[in-house]
């Protein structure tokens, strides 16, 4: 979860640097769901703030693991306000945050969305600032996508695209979590693109339809 | 133009809206007003530790990651695999029987990830799940492990492009145990580069040790320690990009900032 949530915001850094955020002083929103995608966003909440960025937290609800608690508590360490409630409007989103992480729901989901998700994500898709997902985009099904659901700017795809990522239509899609055994990679014939030297994160282009990487 | 009112939850730290005057105007003033990076004290060194894994909430084997992989990312800066021609890419990694060996096997790990051929020298594993975990995926990523160290320095000098030493770290207590004196004895006669995790393995965390290994690179992890000063070597960098503004500033550490998302910055 650190190697990956530390990769989403590399990824992030290098598609919005934190000089060109010029709102609130590079203010960003990092919106965490009630599982393992949540905890990775924590993570990069977490290194966004050591890059410069400015993140607050919307973490709505948390589940009560000793790995979710002191993940939200390395966060209070750094000062990483959280809000209380969603913004209810979508212009205030986009008004005060220079782009959105969304990390609500991952490769465990299965629609529908629950009920109290439901209003965050129709706010999220009316929202202006781009909006960055980590794995999937919130809502999806893993595999078919969702033509109505969230649109993101930025994919990261963490450990290997899924299927649903042929369906992006955003403007940068980048793979992360460097961490998979050569093994494992050639029993499931992942064919992962070579990270560039040390770099954690890699640009994949021309993923959408054919699904040539 | 509307903002949200942040209503936080969240406590926030005394201090923490202190401006760092010092980062702002470390491009304006001249290099005499910019404070100087700490160099730490042992005891220092293990207050930051316990206050990160208790006050703070980290957990052992996630800063071990992170100060791993820095160390894999500083070593590959400066000596880059396509250089290292030996045995197409090899290097050896000696891990001791701490957290330093901890930080050397996940380090292992990443400079695997990232084309070197990294063999392990761990003599003494700790039975805790923290270390056994790290042994299990250094295993599965292929990597050997030699189950007797070389006898002699030419041996390892000829084999390998250079040797990772994560023996000792902040909590060594000289003198060298007799099972790593050996170890200790022959890595002192090698020519490939050395690189230390932390601290030179043999050296007293803040006086030193001139008769003890003199490596070429030197990898110090959150902040330098005061034996740092006496580092002769060619390459000192700082890994460990994780330390809360609050307990930096608590600890005076005037950290020097690190250029962009680096996990690493070299110190001069």
């Amino acid at each position: 979860m650190e190697l990956a949530g530390y990769s989403c915001a590399v990824a992030i850094a290098k598609c919005y640097p934190v000089e060109a955020m010029t709102k609130d002083n590079h203010a960003v929103l990092v919106c965490c769901g009630p599982g393992n995608n949540g905890g990775n966003g924590l993570v990069c909440a977490r290194h966004l703030k050591m890059f410069g960025y400015k993140p607050t937290i919307f973490y709505p609800k948390r589940p009560s693991k000793p790995l979710f608690d002191a993940l939200y508590q390395q966060c209070e360490g750094m000062d990483i306000p959280v809000l209380s409630f969603f913004p209810s409007e979508a212009h205030l989103i986009t008004d005060s945050y220079n782009f959105v992480v969304d990390a609500l729901f991952g490769i465990n989901f299965k629609g529908p969305v629950r009920p109290e998700f439901e209003p965050v994500i129709e706010t999220l898709k009316k929202v202006e600032s781009p909006i960055c997902s980590i794995d999937v985009p919130s809502g999806w099904d893993i595999e078919k996508g969702d033509a109505n659901g969230l649109q993101p700017e930025l994919l990261i795809s963490l450990t290997a695209p899924k299927l649903c990522a042929h369906l992006f239509k955003g403007k940068h899609h980048y793979l992360g979590g460097r961490f998979v055994p050569r093994t494992l990679e050639q029993k499931y014939e992942l064919n992962l693109p070579p990270y560039p030297g040390t770099d954690c994160v890699v640009e994949l282009k021309d993923t959408q339809e054919d699904g040539k990487a | 133009m509307d903002r949200i009112n942040v209503s936080r939850l969240s406590f926030r730290r005394k201090g923490s809206h202190k401006k760092d005057k010092h980062r702002q105007e470390h491009f304006e003033n001249s290099s005499e007003d910019i404070p100087r990076i700490k160099y730490i004290s042992q005891t220092e060194a293990q207050s930051i530790d316990q206050q990160l894994f208790t006050e703070y909430a980290f957990s052992v084997d996630q800063l071990m990651e992170l100060a791993g992989y820095s160390c894999a990312v500083a070593i590959a800066k400066c000596y880059p695999v396509e250089e290292m021609t030996k045995d197409n890419h090899a290097v050896l990694v000696c891990c001791g029987p701490g957290n330093n060996g901890g930080d050397g096997l996940v380090c292992s790990r990443h400079l695997k990830m990232f084309g070197y051929k990294p063999t392990i020298f761990y003599p003494k594993r700790p039975s805790k799940p923290l270390f056994e975990a790290l042994y299990q995926q250094c295993e599965g990523m292929g990597m050997p492990v030699l189950s007797f160290f070389p006898s002699e320095a030419h041996l390892i000098t000829d084999s390998y492009n250079f040797v990772v030493d994560a023996l000792f770290g902040i909590n060594f207590k000289a003198p060298v145990r007799p099972e790593f004196e050996p170890v200790m004895e022959t890595l002192k006669k090698v020519e490939s580069p050395i690189c230390s995790i932390d601290v030179p393995s043999g050296w007293d965390i803040e006086k030193g040790n001139a008769n003890g290994l003199q490596p070429e690179m030197l990898i110090s992890l959150t902040a330098p320690k005061l034996c740092a000063h006496l580092f002769k070597g060619k390459h000192h960098y700082l890994g460990g990009r994780f330390v809360p503004r609050t307990l930096e500033q608590k600890y005076e550490l005037n950290l020097p900032p690190y250029p962009g998302t680096d996990c690493v910055v070299e110190l001069k």
